[in-house]
């Protein structure tokens, strides 16, 4: 009876009490211009970086102007490009070595008031991890690394099955969650106080700074913060070959609240937060921005 | 112990080397590559690959499952490259829900690696009947022109190792790739686990699983081994290393001539032959010292392998207790695979000896039936073809040969039947031989005499052929001159389903004939509920017998089509509910102990039906009087449908009604004869006349001499009178008008869909809904015009395609066992609206309305009725 009653409680929390998730609008971005994937909106909002299906390239487009700019056309520039505190952006791009085959992998830095594109950190072999924080940037090779400044506030990045936490220059190595596989898409909530990241495996973690276990969401991936309170994730389904179904979810971070921004049959993906906006792509690259009211 | 400290040093050996090179490769570790290696599919679930083979059932996790393998490959090469001094990532080391990631965390972990390059390690499936061995590379890109450079390399040095195995059957040459051009039209969509990724990536098909015999190599921990040892040496090729200097040996061992059956399977080359289980193979060195031991398994592959092995010159020598040893030299080269496969011959010591024939017929014994086999039971596996040149019958009659239980029994059976009433002298003479070579020593004679008659005659079967079939709770039935052999029809009777798969029986409920029963019977009620609209196919065997062996004179098939007797009629006035039994009577009390009403709770409509069961029916017509028709009238133009359930009695049934005027006219509304089983929908046909009224006298039962029975028993439900229709063409659900409902209905009957409305049947946009639109439809459905699209129907989809959301307003979506390489939709009018690579189609910008989705997957292509709604 009592686990009836818990079983009850909880379908209440999630569902009767729940808040009510309003798309206050919907603007497709991009459509006859060319497919887009892996947007990263700035933290105002205003800027979306994306590129195409296979991350080749990177281009910016300004929301308020719709105007276009090609950042880079190198390979791998589009797959995890990030903005920087100062509005800078700081990508990765990768290339196959003639002579041993390796891959390496360089580290960019696009201007944005020169208008080009520098490499930081010199072609090296092996991961190269991307790490936003709030005061400057770092990108950590397996040989060299780079960074904007020894104290970069919060930051955050994961390797293998470790959540690496830099505040203040001071760096540590957490675990929170078994996960053979590894940890993914790191990112710190907007006040600084939560960090998000994805456990293969176990979905998407919520921690604190010191990597306690705060929540945990769900198998869904790629989680951005929408705002403090609020993650926005993918959830997708494949039949190991392509996907079969993919949506954009929009859940509480303390795990007491799950909403379905886009139907499953939607095939929207890769969705990314800022400045009070969330944007999406589909499976075939088309970009929409939305805008939400949660009561 | 000299032995056992030469055998150590010869194992320790090859492990401290490995040591030594993978603490150099450590030491060199930024010099050495990175290598994500990606099992895949996992979990044992929807998205993963089962093939059932013996002895394991469906879903045991133990069987064959993709995932399985895969993982075991996996395993095989992230140690192989280790040892190697590469640095590996693994998806997966488990094989549960949790383990099997989404495709976009498998290319985000690989990135996030720094993987230099990925491998995704899978195997094939026609997903078809057809059956092929091959291996095929896929890389993210055109053919040629890969995504990420060199991947086509990558794929190339791997196929080149992966196609000189030889422990393998291949039915071809290797295939390699890009996936944009070997999935045309999956440009903006590919693998997913290759978008994105930034290594030099590919995704490996193996082989094929659904291959019976490499299901069950890929059952063997050897062989997946051994695959991923050769994707080891494929990333050593691609890196252009050479430097490790270990070498492996595999093979198959299979017996050198028994013939391996795998029920009806398809197999190629030498997995025709039976491979040998528990085998034990010894490494040898030159000196025939024993280096190492291993074996084959029990699970039917003959595989063995030895794995890291110093290059030079060694021996090895197969032992099985059934079998001759036998012993190969086999050179193990550095960076190499070997294979040395045996064909072992069994131990055969004596001469053939016949150790059970038949038929055994002695003068005076009963004359056997005309398509008698006869069979000759051995000692030894026998060499079949010389064996059958050794056979003779007199009178020569034709016939065919058939060995079973590998080679052990002979069995001869005449193509149609022996002449009756003859006496037939067989033959075999000492020039048949067993495998081993050694000939029969005496000649071996039998005879026997045939009977006059040569096959079973059915006198009917239901379903006939094109009956409908109510779904629910079916009875088949055969009905022959003679008793039928009440042992294993199950297997006779098959009732199988649009993609052939095999209904249920309720067993315990069949009923056969008896000795006292007019003729011959089996009639199985059906437990499966059918699909209404989808066809099955009532096949049985010519092998069904009597019980003196007499088999049918071929296989008979009857496809007919399920329906639902009890749909609802909405112009239809019911006129007659059968609910109450006590309101009915029979005509003359003299035959009511022959004639029996009741109530029945099998009924389509309300809480009961009435049923009517007649004792000795040749010996009576019967008259069911009701009170409540005293209250109906009918007029002229109507007609008459009654719900009836049957049980093949073959009883006439008809309605008697007289006209209400002076002329009091008799007229008879024939509903025809219960040749079937279970409800059904019947119209009355009569001629009423269109301006008087009628009244009903009763309801009439009669029977045919030529049909005897002993009893029967029938139920009615549901007496209507609808108006009568008058027939235009394309009035296809003959409301007398030609309307959207129409195509609606010629939808619903050619797709077979059941919940779909048709929006917009105004095909040919003449603003009004004709014939000529009907005739649209079909053109476009059935595609014998010109320019309209040729669709497969339903029936014949074998890969279980299903789509949707229906309607849907973005995506509809595919799903099938298979891989589907695209989807097109065209509308109504059989023009290509939109095409897409991948599962998807994007209906974003496509107008509202029905739409037909073709999808290609595998070898066959379904189409599918979708619709649109924004």
């Amino acid at each position: 009876m009592k686990r009836t009653l818990l079983l009850l409680l909880g379908a209440w929390v999630l569902t009767g009490w729940a808040q009510q998730v309003t798309v206050t609008s919907s603007t497709p971005l991009l459509r006859g211009v060319e497919p887009a994937f892996y947007p990263t909106l700035n933290a105002s909002g205003d800027r979306l970086l994306y590129s195409d299906a296979d991350a080749h390239g990177l281009k910016m487009l300004d929301l308020s102007t719709q105007t276009i700019t090609t950042i880079s056309d190198l390979s791998g520039a589009g797959y995890d490009a990030k903005w920087s505190n100062d509005g800078d952006v700081y990508y990765i791009t990768s290339k196959v070595d003639e002579l041993s085959r390796l891959v390496l992998r360089t580290g960019m830095r696009y201007d944005m008031a020169r208008h080009t594109s520098d490499v930081v950190l010199e072609a090296q072999h092996g991961a190269v991890h991307l790490e936003a924080g709030t005061r400057g940037m770092a990108m950590n090779g397996e040989k060299h690394n780079f960074a904007t400044a020894p104290n970069r506030g919060v930051s955050v990045y994961t390797t293998g099955s470790q959540l690496v936490v830099n505040i203040d220059g001071k760096e540590n190595r957490y675990t929170p969650v078994e996960s053979y596989a590894g940890y993914l898409w790191a990112s710190v909530s907007p006040k600084g106080d939560k960090i998000a990241f994805f456990a293969a495996g176990k979905g998407i973690v919520v921690t604190d700074l010191q990597g306690k276990v705060l929540a945990q969401l769900g198998n869904y991936e790629m989680p951005c913060w929408y705002n403090n309170d609020y993650l926005v994730a993918q959830n997708a389904s494949d039949d190991g070959y392509q996907y079969t179904s993919s949506q954009i979810l929009l859940l509480k971070a303390d795990g007491t609240f799950r909403h379905e921004l886009t139907p499953k049959t939607s095939m929207t993906m890769q969705p990314t937060c800022g400045g009070g906006k969330i944007a999406y792509t589909t499976i075939d690259g088309n970009i929409t921005l939305i805008t939400i009211d949660i009561n | 112990m000299q032995l056992f400290d030469k055998n150590m040093k010869k194992i320790l050996f090859p492990i401290a080397l490995i040591m030594v090179v993978a603490v150099f490769a450590t030491a060199n570790r930024n010099y050495m590559p990175h290598v994500y290696i990606n099992p895949g599919h996992g979990g044992h679930e929807s998205d993963d690959r089962n093939v059932v083979v013996y002895p394991f059932a469906a879903g045991d996790t133990s069987g064959f499952w993709e995932s399985n393998s895969n993982l075991k490959k996996g395993f095989a090469l992230n140690s192989c490259l280790r040892a190697k001094g590469y640095t590996t990532s693994m998806s997966r080391v488990t094989n549960d829900a949790n383990s099997d990631l989404a495709l976009s965390t498998i290319v985000a972990l690989c990135n996030s690696s720094g993987a230099d390059i990925f491998y995704a390690i899978h195997s094939n499936a026609t997903g078809v009947p057809a059956r092929r061995n091959h291996i095929l590379g896929l890389y993210r890109g055109y053919t040629g022109s890969p995504v990420i450079a060199n991947s086509d390399v990558l794929a190339s040095t791997l196929m080149e190792r992966l196609q000189q195995n030889q422990a393998a059957v291949w039915t071809s040459s290797y295939q390699i790739a890009g996936d944009f051009t070997f999935y045309p039209d999956w440009h903006n969509a590919g693998l997913g686990v290759l978008r994105g990724n930034n290594a030099v990536s590919m995704l490996s098909e193996g082989s094929f699983h659904d291959y019976i015999p490499e299901t069950y190599r890929l059952l063997n921990d050897n062989y997946c081994w051994m695959e991923g040892w050769n994707f080891s040496l494929g990333a050593d090729d691609y890196f252009g290393y050479s430097f490790f200097g270990k070498g492996c040996v595999a093979g198959n061992i299979r017996d050198n001539r028994m013939p391996r059956v795998i029920n009806d399977f398809i197999m190629f080359g030498d997995d025709n032959r039976e491979p040998v289980c528990n085998a034990t193979v010894i490494l040898l060195d030159m000196d025939d010292n024993p280096l190492d031991t291993c074996y084959t398994d029990d699970l039917y592959n003959g595989i063995y392998a030895f794995k890291m092995l110093d290059p030079g010159n060694y021996k090895i020598r197969v032992e099985q207790e059934h079998y001759f040893s036998q012993t190969k030299q086999v050179t193990i080269q550095a960076n190499h695979s070997s294979y040395c496969n045996f064909d072992l011959a069994r131990v055969r010591e004596t001469p053939p000896e016949i150790i059970n024939y038949s038929p055994v017929w002695n003068e005076g014994d009963a004359p056997l039936k005309a398509n008698t086999p006869v069979i000759f039971e051995f000692n030894w596996d026998m060499n079949t073809a010389v064996t059958e040149n050794a056979f003779h019958i007199e009178p020569a009659v034709e016939g065919h040969f058939r060995w079973e239980d590998s080679n052990y029994r002979m069995v001869f059976e005449p193509n149609d039947a022996y002449d009756i009433n003859t006496l037939y002298t067989v033959t075999l003479d000492t020039t048949a031989e067993h495998g081993g070579g050694m000939r029969l020593q005496e000649p071996f004679t039998l005879q026997f005499m045939t009977t006059y008659r040569k096959y079973l005659e059915v006198l009917d079967i239901f379903p006939h052929e094109g009956d409908p079939v109510h779904y629910k709770a079916a009875t088949i039935e055969l009905r022959t001159d003679s008793m039928l052999n009440n042992s294993y029809y199950y297997d006779k009777i098959l009732l199988t389903d649009k993609d052939g798969n095999l209904l249920t029986y309720n067993r315990r409920n069949t009923k056969t004939g008896k000795n006292t029963d007019p003729f011959g019977f089996i009639r199985i009620p059906v437990a499966s509920t059918m699909v209404p609209g989808e066809e099955y196919t009532l096949t049985i065997l010519s092998e069904m017998s009597d019980t003196a062996g007499i088999h049918l004179p071929e296989t008979i098939v009857h496809k007919f089509t399920a329906v639902d007797a009890g749909e609802e009629k909405p112009d239809a006035t019911v006129i007659e509910g059968f609910e109450d039994a006590s309101t009915f009577s029979v005509e003359d009390v003299s035959v009511n102990t022959d004639v029996a009403l009741s109530a029945s709770t099998d009924r389509l409509f309300g809480s009961k039906s009435l049923q009517i069961k007649i004792n000795d029916p040749l010996s009576l017509e019967s008259g069911i009087y009701s009170t409540s028709f005293d209250d109906v009238i009918v007029n002229g133009d109507e007609e008459l449908s009654l719900h009836v359930n049957g049980d093949m009695s073959n009883l006439y049934l008809r309605l008697h009604l007289r006209s209400t005027d002076e002329s009091q006219d008799n007229v008879f509304i024939d509903f025809g004869k219960i040749d079937f089983h279970g409800w059904r929908y019947i119209t009355g046909k009569g001629n009423l006349n269109p301006n008087k009224t009628y009244k009903i006298v009763m309801i009439e039962t009669d029977s045919d001499e030529d049909d005897p029975i002993n009893s029967a028993t029938i139920k009615l439900d549901n007496l209507l009178k609808t108006q009568k229709a008058v027939s235009v063409y394309g009035d296809v659900n003959g409301d007398g008008e030609v309307t959207a409902t129409d195509i609606t209905e010629l939808y619903n009957y050619l797709l077979y869909n059941d919940d779909s409305h048709i929006v917009n049947g105004d095909l040919n946009d003449d603003g009004e809904i004709t014939a000529a639109d009907i005739t649209a439809v079909y053109v476009v459905l059935l595609g014998p015009s010109n320019d309209a699209p040729t669709f497969l129907p339903e029936s014949a989809h074998k890969s279980g395609v299903k789509v949707g959301p229906i309607p849907s307003s973005d995506y509809i979506m595919a799903s099938a066992q298979g891989y589907i390489q695209g989807v097109e939709l065209y509308d109504l009018s059989g023009n290509l609206v939109a095409r897409n690579g991948g599962n998807y189609m994007n209906v974003e910008s496509v107008n509202d309305g029905h739409y037909i989705l073709k999808v290609y997957c595998g070898d066959e292509v379904s189409t599918h009725h979708v619709a649109v709604k924004h």
